[in-house]
């Protein structure tokens, strides 16, 4: 499936969840050398010791800038390592910087050998985000699922009110107020503990 | 209001930016100024590149190295508002300093430290010993030259006779605590946090080493400048009142405080106002070592982008072996520090006085070592033998 599959690639990100996501996909596009890198300390010897050709970072991580030494000729690593991209490349600049990751390359490496493992890095960056979007909205709506049921339970109890009756009245106000009932809601329930 | 997105790193030198977007400096020109906190330099760049942010909190040497596309791809820059001199200091494991000690120099003097410094290296080659690591946050900072200069002062060579490192800010303290490094040179306010958890001490004050040096720059991207010339003047009169605010002793208590809410740097108000106060404690003891021009916000002229300051930073470059040196190349770095900018968004009648020039001579005041002779950047090189 890859022409490279031996490329030596490092992932290095905070998250482990998206660190195996990546690698997964690197994996199954057929890459067998693929590392992933959580630990902070030490990084650019253990980067040097390594010695890989393609290095993948998490924008939200600080050792970038550890990363960048590396464009600097020093005897931490056998060979100067240069961004992939070039000038002509600001699209993948942009896509890359908005789905929140970057990639490094060893000077010289061709750039088409490398662009199927960028575009897969950005589209499983992107993907975990959106997982991370759903997963959040999920449990926001679960809390005012929660918030709701309180505040009926609520107005059940001290006007006497039956279940859709309860639901209504919070719904009617929040229309009125020009509210979501999630905030009516938080209203009552506030009330309520102040005149306990 | 126009809205800009302006990026920053967690350090007391974004107290201008910050004074700007949350007391009203911005909101007086018309603007509305929305802070992204960023975790690494590079992002800062890149995402000024690509357009995610309109302006950022800047280390001069990066706003050069970027327009003259060392280390990475060419992104213009320019730097019509200078955001402080100085603030960093070098902070040093403490069992490195009780061997400084032991050598007899001075070490009130930023000469001593240094000459100290060099003994304790030859020691511990003639004992080959593994040489001593130093971090600094990012290579191409005023940082990393300053703590060359210390070194080439000692008599070193600081490519050969120590090692130099990256290290990210957030990672200092530990680094130095588990002796991965033995010492740094930073920006306010991490040499304090160091000291307070107890794992190095304060050596020297950087404007004991460079009375004046660059330090932090708002850096935009030229297509901005160009596309948006009354915006920048806009922010540029923003970031000068409040800079003129910050610097007065009588709000540095309120500045501190701003600065102290997790949105921000998230550390204690009393440690903040002491760097904006230049009063540093050396040891967790205590252990003051004072400076009026520890960290300088704005006086003397201090905010208007000096030319000569982008010609120091290009040699120090040189000097580092970054780059190559080439006169175009020179120029081309002067050209990123837009005094003309900051001067027309100045020439409003309601900025007032234009402000006091730099003083003249060595733009950087360098303390010892070799100084610096902007007017002929060549002769000092030659001079430190870097062409």
């Amino acid at each position: 499936m890859t022409n490279d599959p031996g490329l030596k690639i490092v992932i290095v990100d905070a998250s482990p969840l998206r660190a195996a996501i990546l690698e997964a996909g690197l994996r199954e596009a057929g890459y067998v050398h693929v590392m992933r890198l959580a630990e902070h300390s030490n990084l650019l010897a253990r980067l040097h010791a390594i010695d890989p050709d393609v290095i993948l970072i998490d924008l939200e991580d600080p050792s970038r800038d550890v990363v960048e030494q590396m464009f600097q000729v020093s005897r931490e690593v056998k060979r100067p390592v240069a961004m992939f991209v070039d000038q002509s490349d600001s699209s993948t600049i942009e896509a890359a910087i908005e789905a929140g990751v970057s990639a490094y390359i060893v000077d010289g490496l061709k750039k088409e050998r490398v662009r199927p493992i960028v575009d897969m890095t950005i589209s499983r960056f992107r993907a975990f985000s959106r997982l991370r979007e759903e997963l959040e909205q999920t449990r926001t709506a679960l809390e005012e699922r929660k918030t709701l049921d309180k505040a009926k339970g609520i107005l059940m109890k001290m006007k006497g009110l039956d279940e859709e009756a309860a639901y209504a009245l919070l719904r009617r106000t929040a229309m009125n107020e020009k509210k979501r009932m999630v905030d009516i809601a938080q209203s009552v329930i506030t009330a309520a503990d102040l005149f306990k | 209001m126009r809205r800009l997105a302006i990026g920053f790193i967690p350090l007391t030198d974004a107290a201008v930016l910050v004074a700007a977007a949350k007391l009203g400096f911005a909101a007086a020109e018309g603007l509305e100024i929305d802070l992204h906190r960023e975790v690494s330099w590079a992002n800062i760049r890149d995402k000024v590149n690509v357009g995610l942010l309109d302006g950022a909190h800047m280390l001069a040497p990066l706003a050069i190295a970027s327009s003259l596309g060392l280390g990475h791809v060419r992104v213009p820059l320019v730097a019509p508002f200078a955001l402080n001199l100085n603030g960093s200091a070098i902070t040093l494991a403490h069992p490195i300093y009780e061997a400084m000690e032991a050598t007899g120099h001075d070490l009130s003097s930023g000469l001593g430290v240094a000459q100290a410094l060099g003994d304790v290296v030859r020691a511990r080659q003639a004992q080959r010993l593994e040489p001593l690591t130093f971090s600094t946050v990012y290579t191409f900072s005023t940082h990393t030259y300053m703590l060359r200069h210390v070194l080439a002062a000692a008599g070193l060579n600081p490519d050969r006779d120590v090692r130099l490192v990256v290290v990210p800010p957030p990672f200092t303290v530990e680094s130095l605590r588990s002796g991965l490094i033995h010492g740094f040179c930073v920006g306010s306010p991490w040499n304090a946090v160091a000291v307070e958890a107890g794992v190095g001490r304060i050596a020297l004050l950087g404007p004991e080493i460079f009375g004046w040096a660059p330090e932090k720059v708002l850096g935009v991207h030229a297509r901005f400048a160009e596309a948006e010339p009354d915006v920048l003047r806009r922010l540029v009169r923003a970031l000068h009142a409040a800079a003129h605010w910050s610097e007065t002793a009588a709000n540095h208590a309120a500045l501190a405080q701003l600065l102290s809410s997790p949105e921000f740097l998230g550390l204690p108000a009393d440690v903040l106002a002491r760097m904006l106060e230049g009063r540093l404690n050396t040891t967790q003891a205590g252990q003051p070592r004072e400076n009026p021009d520890f960290l300088v916000l704005h006086r003397d002229g201090a905010s208007r982008p000096d030319a000569r300051h982008a010609s120091w930073i290009y040699a120090q470059m040189v000097r580092a072996g970054q780059t190559t040196y080439f006169p175009a190349d020179a120029r081309q770095a002067e050209a990123v520090y837009r005094a003309d900018i900051y001067d027309d968004a100045m020439s409003s009648p309601a900025m007032g006085a234009p402000p006091a020039a730099r003083p003249v001579g060595d733009p950087v005041n360098t303390r010892f070592g070799e100084p610096f002779t902007s007017e002929n950047i060549e002769d000092y090189l030659r001079r430190i033998r870097s062409i």
